[in-house]
């Protein structure tokens, strides 16, 4: 400012003086309308680096950070002052890689690459895409260079899980299909072994204990026939997606059937399940199939609960009541909790605190899903080391 | 009709070993019972014999049982047919407007449960069918034919509705 106000009362005082001097006048405003052209763009280029959420940083030639965006800090967790003067490599995992790419970047002038991997000061991985370009001067020199990268972690992990949205749907219509082609023969087998049965019982002429031991064998035949039957129906049951159906089902059964369904899950744990029931019966009018997939996601979720955190006395407890001619249904642990901090994640999509490959991040999304559909609410209460209770609320009819 | 007419089934499915076992024992049980391999078949039976309730396969080669069973209701109006699927596309074969046949079971089916289904097909046949031949036959009366006239009409309504 000192320098414009400068110009300006010279330019003035040029002015006051001789008529000879029109030029330097003139030099001197344009001079002066340059700096405040310059300080425009100074602070346009400054409000872009603070705003913007990528990561801009500037190097020396030498590859030393001399300049870090707010972005940069707001990603990686390092402050501006912590960085500058170190070498910019040291920010990537794969430090010699990086260098390749700045090589590349002085040699052509710009360069980039989709996988960039840096480390975030807590020590996690941040996914980037980055850009370099060479700063030259007006001598063609080289005086740094200038990377642009974005933070593609969170978009990675939303790929990764489509991929694996994707496998399930595959395995799903897989499963459909396999069921599909083994009902038709054991369709036939349990036609078959019915008919014989009906024979060896009939048919005259054969000795007592010869017919028993027909009779035990066929009756074997049919008994693991519908026990295959039950499989693959089970399996069709599964992967089915439609509208609700509306019947009206005994809650205390559907909930021991689910633990039934659960019970491989819990041979291998100490956790015990226990049913805390009203004596008289509860009904709701509802789809079975599709609070099944709830109450298997919300028990198998608490025995994971109970087991990771307990050795011995570990329960899931399972209670129902009628409140408001509402049916709720209450499914307490005594794992680890949820902690407060992410409360408010548990419901979104894609939310896991699994490691990867073991959750989806589905499941309690679709069991909200679900139980909206079939006009329920479903919530928590959790303390942290204490346990959790999910909430399931239905209307009655 | 009379009480000790035996229900006639129509049996159509692609897997022939399927069909014989299972005709073999419905034979067994009293029922009166024909085989078709397809739906083409199942459809040139319907044209000589009347059935009471027919029981399909959904996916078979060439024609597949929805259809099958809605050329069915063309020929005879009052058969019910029971659609066997081995497929869990029950819902969405009722959600596309097929809901007209009387029931949909998945494969392989209990036995009992299959005997059950067709009895109660059978009932609901005979009711529809009743209902309809005395509304018919009260009309006839209504409409002032003569004794004679009226005892023609009712064995041609007979014939219609394939009570012999």
């Amino acid at each position: 400012m000192a320098f414009e106000r400068r110009l300006l009362s010279y330019a003035k005082s040029m002015e006051s003086t001789s008529s000879g001097s029109d030029e330097l006048r003139k030099l001197a405003r344009e001079v002066a309308s340059y700096k405040v052209e310059l300080d425009q763009t100074r602070k346009y280029l400054h409000s872009v680096l603070q705003n913007s959420t990528d990561m801009i940083f500037m190097t020396e030639v030498t590859g030393l950070v001399v300049s870090f965006s707010k972005g940069a800090e707001n990603s990686l967790g390092y402050t501006m002052e912590e960085v500058i003067g170190r070498p910019v490599r040291d920010l990537a995992q794969d430090p010699d890689a990086f260098e390749a790419l700045m090589e590349q970047c002085q040699k052509d002038g710009n360069a980039s690459c989709a996988g960039v991997i840096f480390r975030h000061k807590d020590g996690r991985p941040v996914d980037c895409h980055v850009c370099l370009m060479e700063l030259i001067n007006r001598k063609n020199n080289r005086v740094g260079t200038i990377g642009v990268c974005q933070d593609v972690t969170h978009w990675k992990k939303l790929q990764e899980d489509l991929v694996q949205i994707d496998r399930l749907a595959e395995m799903g219509r897989m499963a459909s299909g396999v069921a599909h082609e083994i009902n038709n023969p054991l369709a036939i087998i349990s036609e078959a072994s019915g008919w014989a049965e009906e024979i060896v019982s009939d048919t005259e002429g054969l000795k007592p204990e010869d017919r028993q031991e027909l009779l035990d064998t066929v009756q074997k035949i049919n008994a693991q026939t519908k026990r295959c039957r039950n499989i693959t129906h089970k399996l069709l049951d599964f992967v089915r997606d439609s509208a609700p159906s509306k019947v009206e089902l005994d809650v205390h059964a559907l909930l021991r059937e689910t633990v039934e369904l659960l019970r491989s899950e819990l041979k291998h744990t100490s956790v015990e399940v226990e049913f805390d029931f009203p004596e008289t019966p509860l009904s709701v009018v509802s789809d079975p199939r599709l609070l099944e997939q709830v109450l298997v996601n919300l028990i198998t979720n608490a025995i994971h609960a109970v087991s990771e955190n307990r050795e011995t006395g570990g329960y899931v407890k399972l209670t129902t009541a009628c409140v408001d001619s509402k049916i709720e249904i209450r499914i307490e642990d005594n794992g680890g909790g949820i902690p407060k901090a992410i409360e408010s994640d548990v419901f979104s999509l894609f939310y896991t605190t699994k490691p990867p490959g073991k959750g989806t991040g589905l499941g309690l999304s679709i069991c909200q899903n679900i139980i909206n559909n079939l006009g329920g609410t479903i919530g928590f209460d959790s303390r942290e080391g204490q346990g959790t209770t999910f909430i399931v609320v239905l209307p009655a009819v | 009709m009379s009480e000790k007419s035996t229900i006639r089934v129509l049996l159509v499915d692609d897997e022939e070993t399927l069909i014989e076992y299972l005709s073999k024992r419905l034979l067994r049980q009293g029922l009166t019972v024909k085989a078709a391999f397809s739906g083409e078949e199942a459809l040139e039976a319907a044209k000589e014999t009347n059935f009471d309730v027919a029981v399909v396969d959904l996916k078979m080669p060439g024609m597949d049982g929805v259809e099958t069973q809605r050329k069915l209701k063309e020929i005879q109006p009052f058969i019910q047919c029971i659609v066997l699927t081995g497929h869990g596309s029950i819902d969405s074969a009722l959600e596309s407007g097929q809901e007209d046949a009387f029931n949909y079971l998945l494969k392989p089916v209990d036995h009992d449960k299959l005997v059950g289904a067709i009895k109660e097909a059978y009932n609901k046949k005979v009711d529809i069918q009743d209902k309809k031949f005395k509304e018919q036959v009260e009309e006839l009366y209504a409409s002032g034919l003569g004794a004679h006239g009226i005892r023609k009409a009712i064995a041609e309504l007979r014939k219609i509705y394939g009570i012999d």
